[in-house]
């Protein structure tokens, strides 16, 4: 029988060997300085909502308290500026998914339509806005979250075929801000190693820096484009390091980040004035 | 117009003529429509079909472009630990697949499963550590197959198109 057994065996082994699963071909290691192809430049920037979900396994965070809409009076009419301000919204409404908060994503909805339309996008950026606003009454926030994505590729390729890749790089900049600093600001909260390695993301610093660089005068010497600039490179010598940010660290970069949206997207806290006295 | 596309398959350029047309037709009756469709993506998105049903969120964002049968591509792509991901590729070259494999940021390879399926492949990761991963593409190309063959009336330049888009959850 054990004979037997094993005149089988030899037969099934070339049988089964031919059906092996792929994943048996997948190699041990591969030389990354000496890679033998082509190394594609495209970034893809992860949308918030990826880290989000992240963080969302490790906490409870309040996503209604960090919903924090700009007025919109405050936007500014310089396109970098404009385009920095629609990858922050798209950003928020990321937030206010995770907060499951149809009113706040219906404004968000009307105001990155606002904001496309001082893009003279509002064409391509309508239908997407009208979506949101509907997936949002309909409580359907996978849709939702679908469409945000959908408006910031569709304004990104958009811009690319005018031949604007600065403006579109500038979208994805501005919602990486967004998501940074309110997963920083709740990582700040209450500290923990685990929560504090979802902001290691040198790479994705590295690419912004990069991106900055490349723009052209007069937008590379646009204030807001200044203060990111500097406030990116700061970024870039906290995280440098490879391991995990510590507790300081993540305050700094929350710091940070705050500021950088200060100079397009949160209103500047004013100094405390007098109180006037009431008649 | 060929010396002028001399880098692209024949089909690819006949192909962006073809829609070249469509969009000035559509642009003189006054409407600006962008109906420009990669094949290799829809490709890619059709293999990532069935693990959205398992609550994979596709990206709308991703990577494409044409290369050398053979020659392997990198990309690479911050990913976080505590998500899992799958990376999906696909060609729409007549006698060509694909495969798709995943690597951490020493190049050790992670993917937990993979499956390529003719023009349609994919590579699932569940990271590690929170940093920067790499996706390498591989595609082939056989004239001899079934695919290119049903299509002989192509002549192949050299050059075929790809594409990879991933999701998470």
């Amino acid at each position: 029988m054990a004979g037997l057994t094993g005149v089988v065996g030899v037969l099934l082994i070339p049988c089964f060997a031919g059906a092996a699963p792929d994943s048996a071909k997948v190699p041990e290691k591969i030389d990354l300085n000496d890679f033998p192809g082509e190394i594609i430049s495209k970034v893809v920037v992860p949308i918030p909502a990826e880290v989000f979900a992240v963080l969302n396994k490790l906490d409870e965070p309040d996503w209604n308290k960090a919903i924090a809409l700009p007025e919109e009076t405050s936007m500014g009419r310089e396109r970098a500026v404009l385009a920095l301000t629609f990858g922050s919204l798209v950003g928020e409404g990321f937030i206010a998914v995770q907060a499951n908060n149809a009113d706040k994503i219906q404004d968000i909805g009307r105001q990155v339509l606002t904001v496309s339309e001082a893009l003279s996008l509002a064409g391509a950026v309508r239908p997407h806005s009208l979506s949101i606003i509907e997936a949002a009454e309909k409580r359907d926030w996978t849709r939702v979250r679908d469409e945000l994505d959908r408006t910031q590729q569709t304004v990104r390729e958009t811009m690319e075929k005018l031949r604007d890749e600065e403006l579109s790089n500038l979208v994805s900049l501005g919602g990486w801000l967004r998501g940074t600093h309110v997963v920083a600001e709740f990582i700040s909260e209450s500290y923990s190693e685990d929560k504090a390695e979802i902001l290691n993301q040198p790479g994705l610093i590295a690419h912004f820096r990069s991106v900055l660089e490349t723009i052209k005068a007069p937008t590379k010497t646009a204030p807001t484009i200044r203060v990111i600039s500097s406030g990116l490179a700061r970024l870039e010598a906290i995280i440098e390091e490879p391991g995990i940010p510590s507790e300081e660290a993540v305050i700094e970069l929350r710091d940070i980040s705050r500021s950088m949206l200060e100079s397009f997207y949160f209103v500047t806290p004013t100094a405390p004035t007098a109180e006037k006295p009431a008649n | 117009m060929e010396a002028l596309l001399p880098h692209l398959p024949r089909r690819t350029w006949t192909r962006r003529l073809t829609l070249a047309a469509v969009l000035s037709s559509v642009l003189l009756l006054g409407g600006l429509v962008y109906a420009f469709v990669n094949e290799a993506l829809s490709a890619a998105l059709e293999a990532a079909t069935p693990y959205v049903e398992q609550g994979f969120e596709v990206r709308e964002d991703n990577w494409s472009g044409e290369v050398t049968p053979g020659k392997p591509l990198l990309v690479q792509h911050q990913v976080f630990r505590g998500n899992e991901y799958w990376f999906w590729a696909g060609t729409s070259w007549p006698g060509a697949t694909v495969r798709v494999d995943v690597f951490d940021s020493a190049g050790n390879g992670v993917a937990l499963e993979t499956f390529a399926e003719g023009p349609q492949a994919g590579a699932r990761a569940l990271p590690e550590a929170t940093g920067t991963y790499n996706i390498r593409v591989i595609t082939e190309y056989d004239p001899e197959s079934p695919a290119a063959k049903e299509v002989g009336d192509i002549d192949f330049e050299g050059m075929v198109d790809w594409g990879l888009v991933y999701g998470y959850r």
